[in-house]
């Protein structure tokens, strides 16, 4: 059986992505020994593991002996150790690989290791997403980005601190006059409330947090034209008629483009860089001896 | 030169170009005012914070916050984030999540290391092995040593106490600071950026977000900071913080040129927070030439700070028990050190008075008779300041500390006593009346300083203040509409007026939904009599004395309800010829502070409390507390035997814990609203 191995080339001097998958021309992918101290958990285990991973993946393309900031990092290393030298950059760094420098140094292990890391996340030209694409990820995750419905009503509130003992009595004939208001509009009935207008058009999330849960169960339920009530909150009592409702919906594109660009980016990054790594996982045979 | 994200935009799509990324975005979407669905033209309250920090600021980067500004963005919308400690497995301990959602956020990470945070995170960066990086990595490490930690904490944010001639760029930052530079640019059009995907632009106008940062200058220690918000996305080209620019008149110098008259869309004003650990020097006479302000100075000020923080994590600013502008309600939330450095080491020092509000609106007028124009003409605003990616978490019952200044959080375990320095708190929101929850309107609003602040609660005010209000207004259906017709809204001016008549105000409140009924309103009243400024307060609705009660043991409320109050008042006694300024303070019945809310629900026992113990317990590097610790110490207000007989008027020498006692917190509190002031302005 052949077993895939992630190919990786560079992009623009500074990315590698992965271009294409190919078969190996013998069954077995690349050995790599990786030593893990004895008491390591699992989870250590495993990044060790792809940390030696990447590492011989960006190795074997030179960027060991390429990249400028592991050059510079050596020549400074080499200054540092021969402060007299008269030898240019280029032959302290030359001198540096031959003592194998670029294979120990932490610098170098961490420069490898985050350009290894931009490299799995890294999204091809040819995997950015069309607008067709991102129209689809708009209607797969509607959830994402669907904005709540809302919902228009007219309104009349009796205060519990203005009408103290009064209030259930002058809720009961507020109810009447209700009954008998028909399609006319409640004005200068109630109390007045900051905030509160005669009609209005909200979320019942915003009527969640304007005036508790009790008046927002009301708004759960499809019914309009008629007036209910009274409906307590800590203000006192209240009255509402859903006027009409606007559902729930997803803006188009042409809106909430930047917002679906971004999350779906997300969403490729961390896919690439979980299939890349997989692919890599996959291709290595990876043998581990425990060191004390 | 102003930066436009349309620009970046632009670059991206010559990229991309062949795959049609002109077609895939909202590049041609208008922001045009009415957009949102629920447009009001006699506008509507919106709640938000405007002071966040997320894994940008180096602060909170040092303190273990991962969260971006994207996750801060979810938890604005209700969505849970992670909190530190984190496992080693990046799993995290704590998790967070706001009660409700907010309708505005502007991020404000401090800008004076957003360039060097990159560069030492970032190989591909010339300075990335620079030996501070190498401190800084290695302070990062997972298991670090919090000693190592907490000294590269300090190497860096040192350089904010420098003062202006002394302070610069880390080294790390190369030649001209150029990699810093470079790098702060490009994270700053990443924060830009995640401004702009995260800003609803359809008609639900459901969450509107702010491109912002933080200046930080605290020279010798004492906090000048301030934020800084744009309107929208023409933003400038860099976020100039203290080093660019170590002077506040050099900051405002820069975001006009290349902002403000740049004719770039971009439209900025700056935010001041924390007078109260300023040392008294925030609105001192001073400009950075050392001479006394000048009326070009005066209108600079102005124009550029519209409104102030009031309240946040480190404090209230409002005024300062004991001082001359004080009254009985001044002990809200009141820190006490006079600095940033002594908040952060919590030494206590008295706070300096001039480093108040009240001081600041007196002196203030004082200008204003001299130079033509009030420089400290502040409008109200209140935030969290939080560390910790949790915009508008304010709640006291469920408060994980905010890190910055306040008690880090990084190592495990997760905290097993407080999660934040006793004296440090949840902080607060600010409310805006605007038309509609979109970015013209909001920030016109701040600009206006039709806006008020919370300590956390949504206390909902509204003020006007004109000259012939009916005395039956509050009955009126039509409050807003008859305010606006016959006068002016908070943080407007009364000019004068002909006749012999008072100034009229009427307020209305309402207390939050899911908060404590309201005990009364009170407005607080100063003018300014020669050279002399007065403050007096006075109760316009409700009752001091409404039988509230409160059970410090397990934080149940009992008594009387009022849940909305209303006043028109008028006031008594009104000099025409004397500046004057009012604003309403509303006052909820007493609830448990976050303190006394964890000790409810902990156990502890005061009969083992040992205040020596407790404190070497604290001081170890990762502090390993306990609630008989905390609840214990003297200072939270909960074993009042530990001071039965100490005389904190006595200047004779006290121990430690005797010295406690006699800086406590509250540990009942009375959460409150303060509005923007409506100000008077004399003829001539």
């Amino acid at each position: 059986m052949l077993r895939p191995l992630l190919h990786f080339f560079l992009i623009g001097g500074l990315l590698f992505a992965a271009k294409a998958v190919y078969e190996r021309g013998h069954s077995e992918g690349p050995r790599i020994i990786v030593r893990i101290p004895a008491e390591a958990n699992p989870a250590e285990v495993e990044r060790s593991i792809r940390e030696a991973i990447l590492l011989r993946e960006v190795r074997r393309y030179g960027w060991d002996r390429t990249d400028p900031i592991v050059y510079t990092h050596l020549v400074r290393n080499m200054r540092f150790i021969e402060p007299d030298t008269p030898d240019d950059d280029l032959v302290l760094f030359q001198r540096a690989v031959e003592m194998n420098m670029h294979a120990h140094d932490p610098v170098v292990r961490a420069r490898l290791l985050y350009r290894a890391g931009e490299a799995l996340a890294y999204v091809p030209e040819d995997q950015v997403p069309s607008r067709e694409e991102l129209e689809a990820h708009r209607q797969a995750h509607r959830d994402r980005f669907e904005r709540e419905g809302r919902v228009r009503f007219q309104q009349v509130f009796l205060s519990r601190s203005k009408r103290g003992d009064a209030l259930a009595g002058d809720a009961r004939e507020m109810q009447e006059r209700l009954s008998e208001l028909g399609d006319a509009r409640p004005s200068g009935l109630g109390d007045p409330l900051p905030g509160l207008r005669t009609e209005q058009s909200t979320t019942p999330s915003d009527v969640k947090i304007s005036y508790g849960l009790d008046l927002w169960r009301v708004f759960e339920e499809p019914v309009t034209g008629v007036w209910r009530g009274p409906i307590s909150s800590v203000y006192g009592l209240h009255f509402v008629k859903v006027i009409d409702t606007e559902p729930a919906y997803v803006p188009p594109l042409e809106i909430i483009g930047a917002e679906v660009r971004a999350d779906r980016l997300r969403e490729i990054r961390e896919e690439l860089r979980k299939e890349r790594m997989a692919a890599l996982r996959e291709a290595y045979r990876v043998q581990i001896e425990t060191v004390p | 030169m102003a930066r436009s994200s349309s620009g970046a935009l632009c670059l991206l799509c010559f990229a991309v170009v062949a795959f049609g990324c002109a077609e895939n975005d909202d590049s041609n979407w208008i922001d045009e005012p009415g957009r949102c669905a629920d447009f009001d033209e006699l506008r509507q309250v919106y709640w938000g914070d405007t002071h966040i920090h997320t894994n940008l600021s180096f602060d909170a980067n040092m303190q273990g916050t991962r969260t971006t500004p994207e996750d801060a963005y979810r938890f604005a919308r209700g969505n849970t984030i992670s909190l530190q400690p984190y496992n080693e497995d990046g799993t995290p301990t704590r998790m967070a999540q706001i009660d409700r959602p907010l309708d505005f956020v502007m991020l404000s990470d401090h800008a004076e290391f957003l360039g060097a945070l990159k560069v030492c995170n970032d190989p591909s960066s010339a300075g990335y092995d620079a030996d501070d990086c190498e401190d800084y990595r290695a302070a990062q490490e997972f298991n670090a040593d919090p000693g190592v930690v907490r000294g590269v904490f300090i190497k860096f944010n040192v350089l904010l106490s420098f003062l202006p001639e002394e302070t610069g760029y880390p080294a790390l930052c190369g030649p001209g600071d150029a990699y810093c530079l470079e790098a702060g640019m490009d994270v700053w059009g990443g924060v830009v950026d995640a401004a702009q995907a995260a800003y609803d632009r359809s008609n639900r106008c459901q969450l509107t977000t702010f491109a912002g940062y933080e200046w930080s200058g605290n020279p010798g220690s004492a906090n000048l900071h301030r934020n800084v918000m744009f309107k929208n996305e023409n933003v400038t080209e860099l976020p100039y913080n203290y080093f660019d620019e170590p002077y506040a008149e050099g900051l405002w110098d820069r975001l006009r040129e290349e902002c403000v008259d740049a004719d770039t869309g971009c439209e900025v004003l700056t935010i001041p927070h924390n007078s109260n650990i300023s040392e008294g020097v925030y609105f001192e006479n001073r400009m950075a030439n050392g001479e006394p302000f000048t009326g070009e100075y005066v209108e600079a000020r102005n124009a550029m700070e519209p409104v102030i923080e009031v309240y946040q994590h480190k404090g209230a600013s409002e005024c300062l028990p004991g001082s001359a502008t004080a009254d009985e309600l001044c002990g809200f939330e009141i820190i006490p050190f006079s600095n940033i450095a002594w908040t952060n080491l919590e030494v206590i020092t008295p706070p300096d008075p001039k480093g108040f509000l009240r001081v600041a609106y007196g002196e203030g007028m004082k200008h204003e008779a001299n130079l033509g124009t009030n420089p400290f003409q502040y409008g109200i605003t209140a935030a969290t300041d939080t560390h910790i990616s949790a915009p508008g978490f304010v709640a006291e019952d469920d408060f994980k500390g905010h890190g910055g200044a306040g008690q880090p959080n990084r190592f495990l375990p997760p905290p097993q006593g407080f999660p934040d320095i006793e004296y440090l708190s949840p902080g607060g929101l600010t409310a805006v009346w605007a038309e509609e929850n979109a970015r013209d309107a909001i920030f016109s609003a701040i600009r206006r300083k039709e806006t008020f602040g919370t300590s956390g609660p949504r206390i909902l005010v509204r003020m006007f203040g004109g000259w012939d209000y009916p005395s039956e207004l509050c009955n009126a259906d039509d409050l807003d509409a008859q305010g606006y017709e016959g006068g002016v809204p908070m943080g407007g001016t009364l000019g004068p007026q002909p006749g012999s008549t008072s100034p009229m105000f009427v307020v209305s409140a309402k207390q939050d939904a899911a908060g404590a009924p309201l005990q009364r309103i009170q407005i607080v009243k100063g003018w300014l009599d020669g050279d002399a400024y007065e403050v007096t307060v006075y109760d316009v609705a409700g009752d001091e004395n409404n039988g509230a009660t409160i059970n410090l043991a397990t934080c149940v409320t009992g008594g009387t309800d009022s849940a909305d109050l209303c006043a028109v008042w008028q006031d008594p006694a009104f000099d025409s010829t004397q500046r004057a300024y009012y604003y309403a303070r509303v006052l909820e019945n007493p609830t448990c502070r976050w303190t006394t809310w964890q000790c409810s629900e902990a156990e502890y026992d005061c009969n083992d409390w040992d205040f020596e113990a407790c404190k070497a317990l604290k001081a170890m590097e990762v502090p390993h507390s306990n609630y008989t610790c905390d609840c214990c110490d003297p200072a939270i207000g909960l074993n009042p035997g530990a001071c039965e007989d100490v005389s904190c008027d006595d200047p004779g020498l006290r121990s430690e814990a005797e010295e406690r006692c006699c800086h406590p917190v509250e540990p009942a509190i009375q959460e409150r609203a303060w509005t923007s002031p409506i100000w008077y302005q004399p003829p001539g």
